[in-house]
């Protein structure tokens, strides 16, 4: 009898011991298993995290790939490749000290390899090429140099020293084994299709329907995700994919349509969960046209425009109309600037103010030139809530003696128009931002030309120098006054009409448990994520 | 032997019977139904062109968004802006009567055309024709309609000139074939023996004596082509574009409500679209059989 106690013993000890060794375990009791088949808007064109340019991958990057540090629920920066880092007190070099367990997803027929200091090199170098087409290179200028100082330490030296650079080292990390070219990465390469990262998730395949299926890394560096298996399933309707959800086709809807909002709330199996998204819809004005050119017409406009009511007639009233140039959700918003009120008398006023007349068709005119301008709208066939919201702009001009005229223009053209030709008068457009509230490419007068930001061709010497201030002054409470400043005045100029954010959506099965959401790259904490054994198909 | 099986009468143009007599009834039925869709249209047509509507077509109330049918004042309801429907079901048809009409013209001028050409003169000509027929063919006709709208921008005209352009080769073939019959056919024979100038053959002869019902036929059903692919590029987006109505925008734009139970706004247009087409291809069909005298062998 004894023996076998010890023979039981030695296996438990050993099975433990094999545990240990194998990855750190999650501190936490809850669950592995489980499949979360998600709904996407559309389909991805790449998967890595370089050359990828829109939400559906950037969203999925979060899953299978790392950068040096990370962000947590509370939007702290933390440890993530890197363990710790110094930061030398001239601001200038950062020195971050790498993890040394951390593999890369195993590829089929080669050896398991391990993340080290030339990966992180490799990825800058990758980044940085001129052949390499993606929107990182512009974010990263601000680093003069990278070195590998050992396998796992490397050093990055900045042109001079920025505000919250830290944060700007989460890029992800490619593996120098990836790509199949060693000096750049473009959209032919093998490696944009069949990624492979750090992440908790590993591509599994990607279906003829173009379902992507990716499953648990076990050797995860912070623990095995609970999660077995991410699956995203693309949509080519978004009323389809709400239907999908109520009738169990997929477990979530990342973003939920406005419109569809009432039927998922009323149904008990579903969590409705808002998240706060960076960003918001304006109005943009044409600041080469003479007639737009002068402050009064566009603050007129803006007095014309009853935002409240299209906000709740149009979107259910999910979302806070907003007063200037930065996202409400962002540090830099100044919550002292009220939205200007609706107010067509006003408007009337300003108008007749610029010298304005109401002409013999009832149309505002000065010295024979009637205010009749075109606004521009890109067509995109889920565009319900695009049309309603110039239908009804047009019909609030109309009441104040402007005509609008809508253009609906294809893409691609639509982008020429504004951004290349600057043929257009009037544009209806969103901004999504990053946390860095960063707004001087949107209003700073070096950004007018082709292709920049600034369309409107705004310019005024006292934003651009607030713009440079706000961008070199290192102390965190300085710029944000100066940046509180610069949202009045820009409240005050109008630029934009500016209109609202609108809270944000996800829809999900009561069954996924713990969910916690990144404001825009969504899955950043989704390895937490679990789905209770019972309730796991 | 077949020379000589040919008697008058045969060919319903030189009946004594006044047309509604030979008909068979099911025809009668086809083409009356046909008449009253042709009806219709063109009286809402005017309607429109005359702005006898009974509300604004931009009107928007924000207060009665998605007001379902039978609303005080509006009889089919209101859409997406609050928007009369009736009003704008009426006013989509100028989305699609001259530009459809403008499409049929095309296909039928230069089909006739060019099928003319092959047919009789036959040789090089017909080889080339062929050719160029199956190169038109040969591109898909909504990529090029995309790429039309690309290039320039989505109006309905441009959309229309490329249905009307890629049309051509089935009205050319079908001319083609027709005449490559007729030409062995007697009296044509004996027509260029009384020698007789080509045009009158032609046009007399070929063209309105044999062709004229081949030509009405694909005339009625290039309209109901035209109003189907303005509903297939409005669901994409490029169709005719708000704030002017069409049916096809009006479907796109209601079929948003749809699985929430709010069935009015694409159900009204969507009616529309499929009495009118049919319309036109029961009076298409009824006029072939009438003319061509089919059904009663």
């Amino acid at each position: 009898m004894k023996k076998i106690w010890i023979a039981l013993l030695m296996c438990t000890i050993l099975f433990a011991m094999t545990v240990a060794s194998q990855a750190a375990r999650k501190g936490d009791a809850r669950q592995h298993g489980g499949t979360l088949s998600y709904g996407e808007y559309g389909r991805p064109a790449t998967l890595d995290p370089i050359t990828s340019n829109e939400m559906i991958s950037l969203r999925l990057t979060e899953l299978i790939f790392n950068g040096l540090v990370g962000i947590n629920e509370k939007q702290e920066i933390v440890p993530e490749l890197a363990e710790r880092w110094e930061i030398s007190k001239d601001g200038r070099t950062y020195t971050f000290y790498l993890r040394k367990d951390v593999t890369w997803h195993p590829r089929e027929g080669e050896a398991v390899q391990k993340f080290n200091a030339d990966d992180v090199i490799f990825t800058y170098r990758i980044m940085k090429h001129p052949k390499t087409i993606t929107p990182l290179k512009v974010r990263y200028e601000f680093i003069e140099t990278a070195e590998k100082l050992d396998d796992s330490t490397v050093r990055f030296t900045l042109k001079r020293p920025i505000l919250n650079a830290l944060a700007k080292f989460s890029f992800k990390i490619i593996p120098q084994h990836g790509p199949r070219n060693p000096d750049f990465l473009t959209r032919e390469d093998p490696f944009v299709q069949h990624p492979i990262g750090t992440g908790p998730y590993m591509l599994q395949s990607i279906t003829a329907d173009r379902e992507i299926v990716l499953v648990a890394n076990e050797n995860y560096f912070k623990g095995r995700p609970h999660i077995d298996r991410f699956v995203s399933k693309p949509f080519a309707d978004q009323n389809i994919m709400t239907q999908a959800l109520v009738y169990n086709a997929i477990d979530m809807i990342v973003l939920v349509n406005p419109r569809d909002i009432p039927e998922i709330q009323g149904n008990k199996n579903f969590i409705l969960q808002p998240y706060n998204a960076l960003s918001y819809s304006f109005f943009g004005y044409n600041m080469r046209d003479p007639l737009l050119a002068d402050k009064r017409v566009r603050k007129a406009f803006t007095c014309a425009v009853n935002r409240q009511e299209m906000l709740d007639s149009f979107f259910n009233g999910q979302g806070t109309i907003i007063s200037g140039p930065f996202a409400p959700g962002s540090w830099a918003y100044n919550l002292d600037v009220q939205p200007i009120p609706y107010d067509p008398q006003q408007a009337i006023k300003l108008l007749t103010e610029a010298g304005f007349t109401r002409g013999a068709d009832g149309i505002m005119q000065k010295g024979g030139k009637r205010l009749s301008l075109s606004l521009k709208v890109p067509i995109e066939k889920e565009s319900e809530a695009v049309k309603r919201v110039v239908l009804a702009f047009k019909n609030y001009l109309k009441n104040i003696g402007v005509e609008i005229k809508v253009e609906f223009k294809e893409w691609q053209a639509w982008k020429e128009d504004v951004f290349l030709e600057h043929d257009f008068d009037i544009i209806y457009a969103s901004w999504v931002f990053d946390d860095s509230a960063d707004i001087s490419s949107l209003f700073h007068s070096a950004e007018i030309g082709p292709w920049k930001n600034n369309f409107g061709g705004y310019s005024n010497p006292e934003i651009d120098s607030l713009i440079v201030e706000s961008k070199l002054t290192l102390d965190h409470e300085k710029r944000r006054t100066i940046n509180r400043k610069l949202h009045a005045l820009l409240a005050e100029e109008t630029p934009y009409t500016f209109l609202w954010t609108l809270t944000n959506y996800t829809a999900y099965q009561k069954k996924v448990r713990r969910v916690a959401i990144h404001p825009y790259k969504f899955f950043s904490f989704a390895d937490d994520w679990f789905i209770a054994e019972k309730e796991q198909k | 032997m077949k020379k000589y099986s040919q008697k008058p009468g045969e060919i319903s143009e030189f009946s004594d019977l006044p047309f509604w007599k030979k008909a068979d009834g099911v025809d009668l039925a086809y083409v009356g139904y046909g008449l009253l869709i042709v009806t219709l249209v063109v009286a809402s047509y005017l309607l429109g062109m005359f702005k006898l509507l009974p509300h604004d077509p931009e009107e928007i109330s924000l207060e009665l968004l998605m007001a379902p049918a039978g609303t005080p004042g509006y009889l089919l309801g209101t859409d997406f802006m609050g928007r009369d429907i009736l009003t704008r079901l009426i006013l989509g048809i100028q989305a699609y009567f001259l530009p459809g009409l403008l499409a049929i013209a095309i296909a039928l001028l230069f089909g006739t055309l060019l099928g003319v050409l092959a047919g009789y003169r036959g040789g090089w000509v017909d080889t080339a024709i062929t050719y160029f027929t199956n190169l038109v063919d040969s591109f898909p006709r909504m990529v090029l309609i995309l790429l039309v709208v690309a290039a320039f921008k989505p109006d309905i005209y441009y959309i229309m000139l490329v249905v009307g352009i890629t049309n051509v080769p089935v009205v050319a073939s079908l001319i083609k074939g027709k005449i490559q019959f007729l030409r062995q056919k007697s009296f044509i024979e004996a027509a260029i023996a009384l020698g007789l100038p080509t045009k009158t053959i032609i046009w007399k002869h070929i063209l309105w004596h044999n062709c004229k019902a081949l030509l009405i036929i694909q005339a009625t059903i290039g309209m109901g082509e035209a109003i189907l692919m303005e509903t297939s590029l409005s669901y994409l987006g490029f169709g005719v574009q708000e704030p002017t109505p069409s049916w096809g925008n009006m479907v796109q734009a209601g079929s948003n409500y749809f699985m929430q139970g709010k069935f009015w706004p694409s159900t009204a247009p969507a009616l529309a679209i499929l009495f009118t087409i049919l319309g036109f291809h029961l009076l298409g069909d009824g006029l072939n059989n009438i003319l061509e005298g089919k059904r009663n062998k």
